[in-house]
């Protein structure tokens, strides 16, 4: 089975972009520019904190994703089995 | 990156030109505080208001603030933001911003990598610049603020801007940079991550800092003086425990490929005290 990673909490991100950055390091670069995660933010107007919404691209998969998901400090991430590895063997 | 000198971006307000120069010999002020007091200092006579980042912001945990150097009512103060806007500077791979002069009209600037685009002034900072890779300062209700979250201690930077006509501006960086020993880079960034319990702030879940996990309750309101050395790389002050120590920051440095010295590191105080002397 193929391990994913998952974003499951997304309203418990706090916008540090460790990820992003952790995500960059395992490519040898540091940077924004073509990162396989991308952070953006949001406030709407009746609110008093910034919204998070977390970009994924599916080539994260190749990477360490255990340590993108360790890096994060409010666990945003999790790493799913996918099952349908299986049912297409 | 350039580790031999320091590169500004200047943004002339009143002949709406920009222009990039390096400085090799600025290289000793490190960044931050001890860079933007400097370069106020040659340019005083245009009223310059100076934003600086160090060498570590982008590269490294809590090294996440951006320092501005202005004169408010013949004071020259130093406040420090949070927010996204270092790591934006750093991925444009300058070391400080620094707006002269004052514009004829109201405008908004939009700040990619080494070059910027004056707007009209009812052009939102927000809509400038590439979603995710960018940072912006505009008002909101009155208060100058950036991110959308992230304020200073006091209004007098708002009331500088205002008086320059500068309603706002975006920074969009999108340099990306190679450390040649990664490996000791990597375990150095993440021994550094594992020093939260000597920071002076609790963890939260309040928008943070880029490059900065804990979450806290006080990265909105911005820092007003404080340790020299920090605020020249430019960190945040509740991590001075961290990056006061010049052991750690010189093995921050080394790795980055800076060739700065521990005696560099240690004169930097009485170096920038010179200048404020200059000051006063």
């Amino acid at each position: 089975m193929t391990k994913k990673l998952k974003v499951s909490f997304p309203q418990k991100c706090i916008g540090c972009e460790l990820c992003v950055l952790e995500t960059q390091r395992q490519l040898n670069k540091v940077g924004l520019e073509g990162a396989l995660i991308r952070v953006f933010r949001n406030k709407k107007a009746d609110k008093e904190f910034l919204e998070y919404s977390i970009d994924v691209e599916p080539r994260i998969n190749d990477l360490d994703i255990e340590s993108i998901r360790n890096i994060c400090p409010t666990e945003v991430f999790e790493i799913l089995e996918d099952s349908n590895d299986e049912l297409i063997q | 990156m350039n580790s031999s000198s320091k590169k500004v971006l200047f943004i002339d307000l009143e002949r709406n030109t920009s222009e990039v120069k390096t400085f090799p010999d600025l290289y000793k002020y490190i960044g931050g505080i001890g860079l933007g007091l400097r370069l106020y200092e040659i340019y005083e006579d245009k009223d310059p208001i100076i934003f600086s980042v160090g060498p570590l912001n982008g590269f490294f945990p809590y090294a996440s603030k951006t320092s501005v150097v202005f004169n408010s009512e013949g004071v020259v103060e130093d406040m420090y933001f949070g927010g996204y806007l270092s790591t934006r500077i750093r991925f444009c791979d300058l070391d400080s911003i620094v707006f002269l002069s004052k514009s004829a009209k109201d405008a908004v600037l939009d700040i990619q990598n080494e070059s910027a685009v004056f707007k009209e002034a009812d052009v939102a900072p927000k809509s400038l610049g590439l979603p995710g890779k960018r940072s912006f300062v505009s008002f909101l209700d009155k208060k100058l603020v950036l991110d959308d979250y992230f304020t200073l201690p006091e209004n007098i930077l708002e009331k500088k801007l205002q008086k320059k006509r500068l309603l706002g501006f975006s920074v969009t960086g999108t340099g990306t940079f190679t450390v040649k020993d990664e490996t000791k880079y990597e375990e150095l960034y993440k021994q550094l991550l594992t020093k939260t319990p000597l920071l002076t702030v609790e963890k939260g879940f309040f928008p943070s800092c880029s490059g900065c996990p804990m979450g806290c309750s006080k990265s909105n309101v911005g820092e007003m003086g404080g340790n020299v050395l920090v605020h020249s790389l430019v960190a945040c002050s509740f991590a001075e425990n961290i990056y006061s120590d010049v052991g750690t920051v010189f093995s921050c440095l080394n790795i980055l490929g800076y060739d700065y010295t521990h005696e560099d590191i240690e004169n930097l105080p009485a170096l920038v005290q010179n200048v404020l002397k200059n000051f006063s």
